[in-house]
């Protein structure tokens, strides 16, 4: 696989840092989490393929099993506030002059310097002071951060794993490792670099208004709507040949139409007239109806229905894992050297204490003694 | 820099071709643009800073042999059109792979190379749609609400095909060899939002999981949400830990008498309704002194413009200046030994290196000449805009 001898340590985190672990892990690194000793359960939901290690990370001898495993691995990952690996002794100054080729990735909200550094916060805080939340969100309406999709994962997790792929890259010419500093915060803003860029296209912002935009909801042909049976249907047709193919597809003509397409001020009554006559036919109808066709119209479905929806499964979209549900396959698709196609079993907390051990090094009699002094915990 | 060296031909598309050919550009990539001489829609201009663009025309066999060139000589192609188009220009994968063998052939779709929907149009919110996680984006009453074209253009689209393409980049430099990317935004949008899947199920997330926000983080609690200001600004909280919310209560100037209890859930829309209200009471930079540096997860929603001037941005040079004076986001991570650029290359005008990077891959002046009297190629120096 693409990283098949990659080693890395996670220091286990919440969401963000997990993400990152888990998508090396699918595309093939050995990721060994680090977890608390005296703790049975991990809040970590992205952990299948991984290995654990319970460390008891606040005495000396288990910094020092911290520090012997990364002298031996290519990248780290750490989810703390800025400062608390240096107070453990696990700074990137120790444990990257000890290991030059080691990629030290460093996942925060809000980075590794500046005024907010170490302050609590959430994704939603993240968003926040990027900017972009405040152009999410229906008109009149408070701003509305997607879940935790754009902080944690998108511009956390996933750019997180770019860095550090793009660090492994230029290690294989440089044989250096260096300092990966993630935040989350210029992630977001980054992955959402287009709306800085685009402000001024009058098509796509004719407003300064949040929610009266083209795709934010103010556009009556970008927008979702409801279906006789409570469910929904996802409209995009933004180009003016697949505007048309949704007029005849909603059995409407130019004439029925208050105004062009363009017409931002006949958008609010354009949107009262498609949500009546979604509201006339059910989702599977709606479906059939459109079927293929370039109107840009498609289901909205449910996690559950896009798993077992027919296009998706003929794509291995989704993996079905021990307890029966899906879960995303690893994207994108490498042709020669592709992710896990199915899914390795969630490791228990210290399920590989003695292996990882092992494996790094240590002698039967060293992990003993970890084990008895509580320095380490097996499962 | 990071991709110095590493060459891209990336053939103009709407924003997620586009953006992965930034990604690329902005950690060192030199990325030559393929525009079309007969380009029905003009390309957006919005996403092409430090790229080098290159007008040729497609249906012309002499321009695809220029195309074929290019490729031959190239690291990396980045193509957003639907499946079969590229093979119908005899520039498919097959084809360039076999005298390219090292060749990274990104495919940037909405729905894939392949499935029922493969060859239909659609945008960000269908390829959203399709992936179950717009069924849980919205507020409560409302309908599904996509959150711009972040999660499917951009996050699970141009990103999610920049990484392949790092990550072949990576394998290569093991095998010597290139291979085919199939970067579908619904597969990509999903694979991003692998927690929601795997979380769907616990009741701490999802107490009312069927329904729109409802629950923890889709805005049913009170405590993860936004507030409007006196000033008609926004608030963000995300007090989810109990000595958070603590803080938050203090900050608001309540004491738990005067809210129900953090995981009283009948009762949120009753604690919410309170917080609006103390909200609205202060201006948001009287909210920013009572919360800077306390641990409440209490922040400003900063506006595109506010964003760039607040001093922690400012500090951590979160964002660029271009030439236009405005502001746009510095490239993410902070690669320390090897980043991203720091300053904003221009945007070049649609044609401007046509004649320099046709003399790159060994065309003679007189060969040029042929190709833009036949209309092969378009050159457009910037002279030539005067």
């Amino acid at each position: 696989m693409a990283l098949t001898g990659i080693r890395v340590v996670e220091i286990a985190g919440l969401a963000p840092a997990p993400m990152a672990g888990m998508i090396l892990s699918d595309f093939g690194a050995n990721v060994i989490r680090i977890d608390r000793t005296k703790q049975t359960e991990t809040v970590d939901r992205l952990a299948r393929g991984k290995r654990s290690i319970a460390v008891d990370l606040k005495s000396k001898e288990g910094a020092n099993v911290v520090k012997r495993l990364s002298s031996n691995s290519d990248v780290l990952i750490e989810p703390y506030r800025p400062g608390v690996m240096e107070r453990l002794g696990l700074g990137p100054d120790i444990l990257m002059k000890d290991n030059p080729a080691l990629v030290y990735a460093r996942l925060s909200g809000f980075g590794q310097s500046g005024p907010y550094k170490g302050v609590a916060g959430h994704d939603i805080n993240y968003l926040a002071t990027s900017g972009v939340l405040s152009t999410l969100g229906k008109y009149k309406e408070n701003p509305i951060a997607p879940i935790n999709l754009v902080a944690d994962f998108a511009g956390g997790g996933t750019l997180c794993s770019l860095g550090v792929l793009m660090a492994l890259f230029n290690r294989t010419k440089t044989g250096k490792g260096q300092i990966v500093d993630v935040s989350m915060t210029e992630g977001a803003a980054y992955v959402a670099s287009w709306l800085w860029r685009s402000q001024n296209l009058q098509l796509c912002w004719p407003t300064k208004i949040r929610g009266r935009n083209l795709l934010d909801t103010g556009a009556p042909f970008y927008n979702t709507y409801e279906t006789q049976d409570g469910k929904y249907m996802a409209v995009g047709a933004i180009e003016p040949q697949f505007y048309a193919l949704l007029l005849k597809g909603l059995g409407l003509t130019e004439e029925n139409m208050p105004g062009p397409q363009i017409d931002i001020r006949k958008w609010p009554e354009m949107q009262k007239l498609f949500s009546d006559v979604f509201a006339k036919k059910t989702q599977a109808e709606w479906i059939e109806l459109f079927g293929d066709s370039d109107a840009c119209v498609s289901p909205i479905l449910t996690l559950e229905g896009a798993a077992t929806d027919v296009h998706n499964e003929a794509r291995g979209s989704f993996m079905r894992n021990e307890n029966g549900s899906y879960e995303p396959r690893p994207a994108p698709l490498l042709s020669e050297t592709p992710g896990i196609t199915e899914v390795k079993s969630d490791p228990n907390i210290g399920e590989h204490t003695e292996e990882v051990l092992q494996e790094f090094g240590y002698s039967k009699d060293e992990i003993d003694h970890l084990i008895k002094n509580d320095i380490v915990e097996k499962l | 820099m990071i991709l110095s060296g590493v060459k891209v031909i990336e053939f103009a598309g709407l924003a997620p071709g586009p953006f992965a050919g930034m990604v690329l550009a902005d950690y060192g990539a030199d990325v030559i643009v393929i525009e079309r001489t007969q380009s029905a829609m003009p390309r957006p201009p919005s996403l092409a800073r430090g790229k080098r663009s290159i007008m040729l025309n497609l249906k012309d066999k002499e321009g695809i042999k220029v195309a074929n060139r290019l490729c031959q000589n190239a690291d990396v192609l980045i193509e957003p059109f639907r499946p079969g188009v590229m093979e119908k220009f005899g520039l498919g994968p097959d084809e360039l792979l076999k005298n390219n063998p090292k060749l990274i052939y990104a495919r940037m779709t909405g729905f894939g190379q392949s499935g029922s929907y493969s060859k239909m149009a659609g945008h960000d919110i269908n390829y959203l749609g399709m992936t179950g996680l717009l069924s849980k984006l919205g507020r409560e009453g409302g309908k599904p609400t996509a959150p711009l074209n972040l999660m499917a253009d951009f996050a699970g689209g141009g990103l999610m095909c920049a990484m392949g393409v790092i990550l072949a980049l990576l394998e290569r430099t093991k095998s010597g060899r290139g291979q085919v990317i199939d970067a579908s935004m619904v597969d990509g949008a999903s694979y991003i939002g692998s927690w929601i899947y795997q979380t769907k199920d616990a009741p701490y997330l999802w107490p009312i999981g069927d329904e729109l926000g409802k629950n923890l983080l889709d805005t049913g609690s009170p405590f993860y949400d936004t507030y409007q200001t006196k000033d008609n600004k926004f608030m963000a909280v995300g007090a989810i830990e109990p000595q958070f919310y603590q803080q938050l209560i203090n900050g608001l100037g309540l004491t738990d008498e005067d809210v129900p209890g953090q995981v009283d859930l009948d009762k949120w829309p009753e604690t919410k309704k309170i917080f609006a209200d103390v909200f609205r009471s202060k201006t948001q930079s009287e909210w920013c002194k009572v919360f800077d540096g306390v641990d409440a997860c209490v922040t400003p929603v900063l506006t595109l413009e506010g964003a760039a001037q607040h001093s922690h941005n400012q500090t951590r040079k979160t964002f660029l200046t271009n030439e236009d004076g405005d502001a746009e986001p510095r490239p993410a991570p902070l690669l320390l030994r090897t980043p991203g650029v720091n300053y904003v290359k221009p945007n070049p005008v649609t044609g401007q290196h046509t004649e320099v990077v046709l003399k790159e891959v060994g065309y003679s002046q007189s060969e040029i000449d042929e190709l833009i009297k036949n209309e092969v190629v378009k050159s457009e120096t910037v002279k030539s805009m005067l």
